[in-house]
């Protein structure tokens, strides 16, 4: 069988490493990261290896089979967003483990919280049973939930327990979609709901409520007001960790389920009305991204924009035909990846900046691209794409979106695309013209540790690279897929 | 305000009418799911339908519910240790709670030991009794009874990894002939199943414990309650 250890390795052993940093002494917590890395990294690579040599598989937890057991899935879209998390959790466990040696007292539960969230997300990616999501998104969102309120301030207090709430009530609305369609189809694995699921009432609720619920999680514009304050006042590196992966996690399960039973049982309106949603969060994010005084609330606030693309995904690939909706997947996973690695960049690259100044103002980043060119470096190569600038992954997944747009004919997209492109531009040289205005002559920032300034460089490199090299994740991304063939 | 509310009402009274609806025009399910656990009850190695359910069928689904159980107690700790320290202070000492407890824990601790038993034929198992353990430390504490131990902090925190590092350790010690993950041998699935549910009734007793312990013991104090308790906007 393909992935027989490596599979369960995925979950379980974040899982024991968690249990295993409570356990041992202080010193050595964060020193697990150079046992768990480099296994992570090879459990990974050896998922990917049985994927390009066999092929997209099912794992049978227990030897059971689905709708009695629970099967993983271990498909292209799976695989790829599993190396996207390995890729850039251990960057910023890196970055972390450097950058929390000036915050001694969240350091005790960054790291069993740290390897909770992985275990959780790779559980995400792998799930193919709708009740074991809602698993998933509990380990996910809990450890998430208590990285934002590892600073312990009032501030950090009221954005984690917002957090919080808007988790949970997202997590129950989810919930109750999934005991609807098990009361009416007997089943909780997708391929058994493919079969069995019609268009009636039952579904159509259960498939409003999923959906609500997920925007939620994600973050969707207009309910998106839990997203700043949490993202944008955590410690950086839980930062990073939350806007690159955690939102795409709930993402990516209503990508599945709308693949599975969207375009059915939903009325015609609904797939347009998720890219309208998505428009207003490119438009309202970008706004409010500008109009940030806070480097990190700039950051946070874009995340809320770039969330906007990803919801083209649902119109471009609504009954468009099948070359437009191939592109729709594409172009939609291409965003997804390279705002995972740019977004991750930009906040850790952001951090540096505030280290580098000691304020976490914009304004007090004047004159700071004479003395701290590195950080600034990695901040440019992120916000290049960010804003979809070619070569990046950002542009690559623009493009392939937009030939879908135009291939469907729903040429209202290009609009978007457009503004929003505009729209990054300006808030991401905002931060440029500061740095660039000439300041003090004498150099009295703080030198960030190399460790902060390459891991955000090596992240922001790879955003860009992504775009270069599009061609090969995208062709492992379709295996097993609806679109696999193509 | 009263817009609010009146829009709250409007929405929970709209999500009632689609539930009701939703629920009353079902189809009825194609799959049935209870006949396949009915034919695969003998090789689960228990007897109840739920349990075979929640640790063989299901178990990764409940290896997952219990890293979530780990999870809260370890931001609650996260939480705690963030608080200024104060003194505990909570439980009545009182000799009559402490006579009628020296009664009630025995008794506390045999319903637990059955419900984990009684797990594997009717219901019962690893969570029921894990709750009623807790219960017990509950009583303790409020009894004013000496649960010093669990301030040691290894301690602890062995006692509530137990559990999930069993269910982990087992599931991995069975792939060694070369099954999938958690597949218990046919032979052995019973024994397994009780060792596992040991640990899990430990360690979730345990976690219980330290939810209701870790809350900050502010109210004790009347005093205190009225400048710490205050609601802040």
């Amino acid at each position: 069988m393909i992935g027989l250890w490596s599979v369960p390795l995925l979950f379980a052993l974040p899982l024991s490493l968690g249990i295993l940093s409570l356990l041992v002494v202080p010193k050595w917590r964060p020193r697990l990261i150079f046992l768990g890395l480099p296994l992570l990294a090879a459990a990974s690579l050896d998922v990917l290896a049985g994927l390009a040599t066999v092929g997209p598989t099912v794992y049978r937890l227990g030897d059971w089979a689905a709708p009695l057991g629970i099967n993983l899935v271990v498909d292209g879209l799976a695989v790829g967003m599993i190396l996207m998390t390995t890729l850039v959790t251990s960057l910023c466990a890196l970055y972390a483990w450097v950058y929390l040696r000036d915050h001694p007292s969240s350091t005790t539960f960054f790291w069993p919280l740290l390897w909770f969230l992985w275990a959780g997300m790779n559980g995400i990616w792998l799930a193919e049973d709708i009740f074991n999501l809602y698993v998933g998104l509990e380990v996910m969102g809990l450890a998430a939930v208590g990285m934002v309120a590892l600073r312990a301030t009032p501030q950090a207090l009221a954005a984690a327990m917002r957090y919080l709430l808007a988790a949970l009530l997202g997590s129950l609305a989810y919930l109750l979609g999934v005991a609807l369609l098990y009361g009416a189809y007997g089943t909780l694995s997708m391929a058994g709901l493919q079969e069995a699921a019609t268009n009636n009432a039952t579904t159509q609720v259960a498939l409003a409520l999923i959906i609500l619920g997920l925007l939620l999680k994600t973050a969707l514009f207009p309910l998106h007001a839990w997203l700043p304050p949490a993202h944008g006042g955590a410690l950086t590196p839980v930062s990073a960790l939350l806007s690159a992966l955690v939102i795409k996690a709930s993402f990516y399960i209503l990508m599945r389920l709308w693949l599975v039973l969207g375009p059915e049982v939903t009325p015609e309106f609904t797939a347009q009305f998720l890219g309208v949603l998505g428009a207003g969060a490119v438009f309202y994010g970008g706004w409010m991204a500008w109009r940030q005084h806070h480097l990190k609330q700039l950051v946070a606030y874009s995340t809320v924009a770039q969330i906007g693309y990803l919801f083209l995904f649902f119109p471009l690939v609504t009954n468009t035909g099948p070359e437009a909706a191939r592109l729709a997947w594409d172009g939609t996973l291409m965003m997804l990846i390279a705002h995972a690695l740019a977004k991750a960049a930009l906040f850790l690259s952001a951090g540096n900046l505030i280290l580098a100044v000691g304020s976490p103002q914009i304004s007090h980043l004047v004159g700071i691209s004479r003395f701290r060119p590195m950080s600034l470096f990695s901040f440019g190569l992120a916000g290049v794409s960010l804003m979809g600038l070619p070569p990046s992954g950002g542009f690559t997944g623009k493009w392939l979106l937009l030939h879908s747009a135009i291939l469907s004919g729903q040429w209202w997209w290009l609009i978007v695309l457009f503004l929003g492109g505009l729209l990054s531009a300006a808030y991401i040289f905002k931060v440029f013209r500061m740095s660039f205005r000439e300041g003090p002559q004498i150099d009295r920032s703080v030198t960030p540790p190399l460790t902060l300034d390459v891991t955000a460089l090596i992240l922001a490199s790879v955003a860009i690279l992504i775009g270069l090299t599009a061609h090969l994740p995208l062709h492992w991304l379709r295996m097993g897929s609806v679109f696999g063939v193509g | 305000m009263i817009v609010r509310v009146v829009m709250a009402g409007l929405l929970s009274l709209g999500v009632t009418v689609a539930l009701g609806w939703a629920v009353l025009d079902r189809p009825a399910p194609v799959e049935n799911l209870p006949d396949r656990v009915a034919s695969a009850m003998p090789e689960s190695g228990v007897e109840h339908p739920v349990t075979a359910v929640l640790l063989n069928f299901r178990s990764y689904d409940t290896l997952l519910e219990i890293a979530v159980l780990l999870l809260a107690v370890v931001v609650a700790l996260a939480l705690r240790e963030a608080q200024p320290d104060r003194p505990e202070q909570m439980g009545l000492d009182n000799p009559l709670l402490r006579a009628v407890m020296a009664w009630l824990l025995p008794l506390i601790l045999v319903v637990a030991g059955f419900l984990l038993w009684a797990g594997s034929y009717q219901p019962g198992g690893a969570f029921q009794a894990g709750s009623v353990l807790a219960a017990a430390g509950v009583l303790l504490r409020l009894a004013g009874g000496n649960l010093g131990w669990l301030d040691n902090a290894a301690l602890l925190r062995a006692g509530l990894a137990l559990g999930l590092l069993t269910f982990i350790g087992i599931g991995m010690v069975v792939m060694l002939p070369g099954v999938p993950f958690l597949t218990y041998p046919d032979a052995h699935a019973g024994t397994l199943i009780l060792v596992i549910e040991l640990t899990l009734t430990l360690s979730i007793g345990l976690t219980l414990l330290s939810l209701f312990r870790l809350n900050p013991p502010y109210a004790d104090d009347p005093a205190d309650a009225r400048t710490q308790g205050a609601p802040k906007p």
